[in-house]
């Protein structure tokens, strides 16, 4: 349906309310929908501010904007109140360095990134290369999530070289893979890769039964965490386990950051809420018993109750 | 190849006429990759070419009960 003079009036005026404006489908903290998430990464690597409208919540929007941009895609850049375009497109320009001209950024130029690659790896890339012109590629999203492939390379990549293997970045995975180490590891199936990454943020960490066993057969410093209420407490508990009441956040809050915590309730899933409330309070030690008192019980020591 | 998939391609051939067109299934149900040959490309930006064709497959991806929700990825060529 065409746009009414004053519906595009209305629209002339939302896609100049800032010098960025991106129409998407949620906002910047919680975009719903993976293209619109994937600019708003871009738009804040580029550092500039930015509007967002989210279609989502006025469907007169969402269609609208579709006919004013003749465009039928969702996410729609508009920069200076030109529309630039979708997903694809802003992908593009930000590689090649146009999105940061249009946008007026200088960017830094980006170092490359310092990374080690095991003898094994090496080998496994080299055996798996076709010599096709492709190379490997590891892209780095920002919940540092990786992606490694074979691919062409592209505008703006990064090229670094490690044990003769050429690894290409994007700009925006090669700041996160700085001191990144890939290793070849044994697995069920017969191996894999292992990337390990000093840039990631602080996760909780899984810890089995038996693996706890042994920390405490070693005699390694941790604490123990037990989150679940006094009633169950009174049914079965670890020995070594403090509970998590008034005196227990407190004892624990006290502690240095970096002290192995293990927090362990019935079956592991209060327990990793608990770990994460933690790891949110600056803890990077942070470990979820999995499986909780129950596989504890059924795997190291019977003695202790079930319920 | 499935109706949709036919219709897509059948709509671009009709805007860009004589083009090579090809229409896979992309990361999901209503996901597409689409990919256009077409000398009708020369001397026109990403923009440009990308609003020609999906300006021909406007139409179904219009609406809640969309046909086609995302086209994943969109390549135009000249040769």
């Amino acid at each position: 349906m065409p746009l009414s003079d004053q519906q595009r009036q209305q629209f002339d005026d939302l896609v100049k309310k800032s010098r960025v404006v991106l129409f998407m489908k949620g906002n910047k903290h919680f975009p719903q929908c993976g293209f619109s998430a994937q600019v708003i990464g871009i738009l804040k690597e580029t550092g500039v501010p930015f509007e967002t409208v989210n279609v989502l919540s006025d469907p007169a929007v969402r269609d609208g904007i579709k006919e004013y941009s003749s465009w039928p895609t969702i996410p729609q850049l508009y920069v200076d109140g030109e529309f630039l375009g979708g997903c694809d497109i802003v992908k593009e320009m930000y590689a090649a360095g146009d999105l940061q001209k249009k946008l007026g950024v200088v960017e830094k130029p980006v170092a490359p990134p310092a990374i080690t690659l095991d003898e094994r790896a090496a080998k496994a890339i080299k055996d798996a290369d076709e010599g096709n012109g492709e190379h490997l590629r590891l892209e780095i999203d920002e919940k540092f999530q990786y992606e490694l492939y074979f691919g062409p390379p592209q505008a703006g990549d990064i090229e670094v070289v490690a044990s003769g293997v050429k690894v290409l970045f994007d700009k925006a995975s090669a700041k996160r893979a700085d001191g990144i180490r890939i290793q070849w590891v044994d697995t069920p199936d017969g191996g894999a890769f292992k990337i390990e990454n000093p840039n990631e943020p602080a996760r909780v960490k899984s810890l089995t039964v038996t693996e706890l066993k042994a920390w405490m057969d070693e005699g390694k410093p941790f604490e123990l965490i037990d989150v679940r209420g006094e009633d169950e407490r009174n049914i079965a508990k670890l020995d070594r386990a403090r509970a998590l009441d008034a005196a227990g956040e407190k004892h624990l809050l006290a502690l240095d950051k970096k002290t192995p915590i293990v927090f362990q309730c019935h079956h592991g899933s209060r327990s990793r809420s608990a770990a994460e409330r933690f790891l949110r309070e600056g803890f990077t030690n942070v470990f979820n018993l999995e499986g909780g008192i129950e596989a504890w019980s059924q795997k190291v020591d019977s003695k202790v109750a079930r319920y | 190849m499935a109706a949709i998939e036919e219709t897509m391609k059948a709509a671009i051939l009709e805007k860009i006429p004589g083009a090579t067109v090809q229409v896979a299934p992309g990361s999901g149900g209503g996901h597409f990759t689409v990919q256009v040959v077409s000398p009708v490309f020369e001397g026109k930006s990403m923009l440009e070419s990308q609003r020609l064709v999906l300006g021909a497959i406007a139409h179904l991806m219009k609406g809640d009960g969309a046909p086609v929700h995302a086209i994943d990825s969109l390549k135009t060529r000249t040769s």
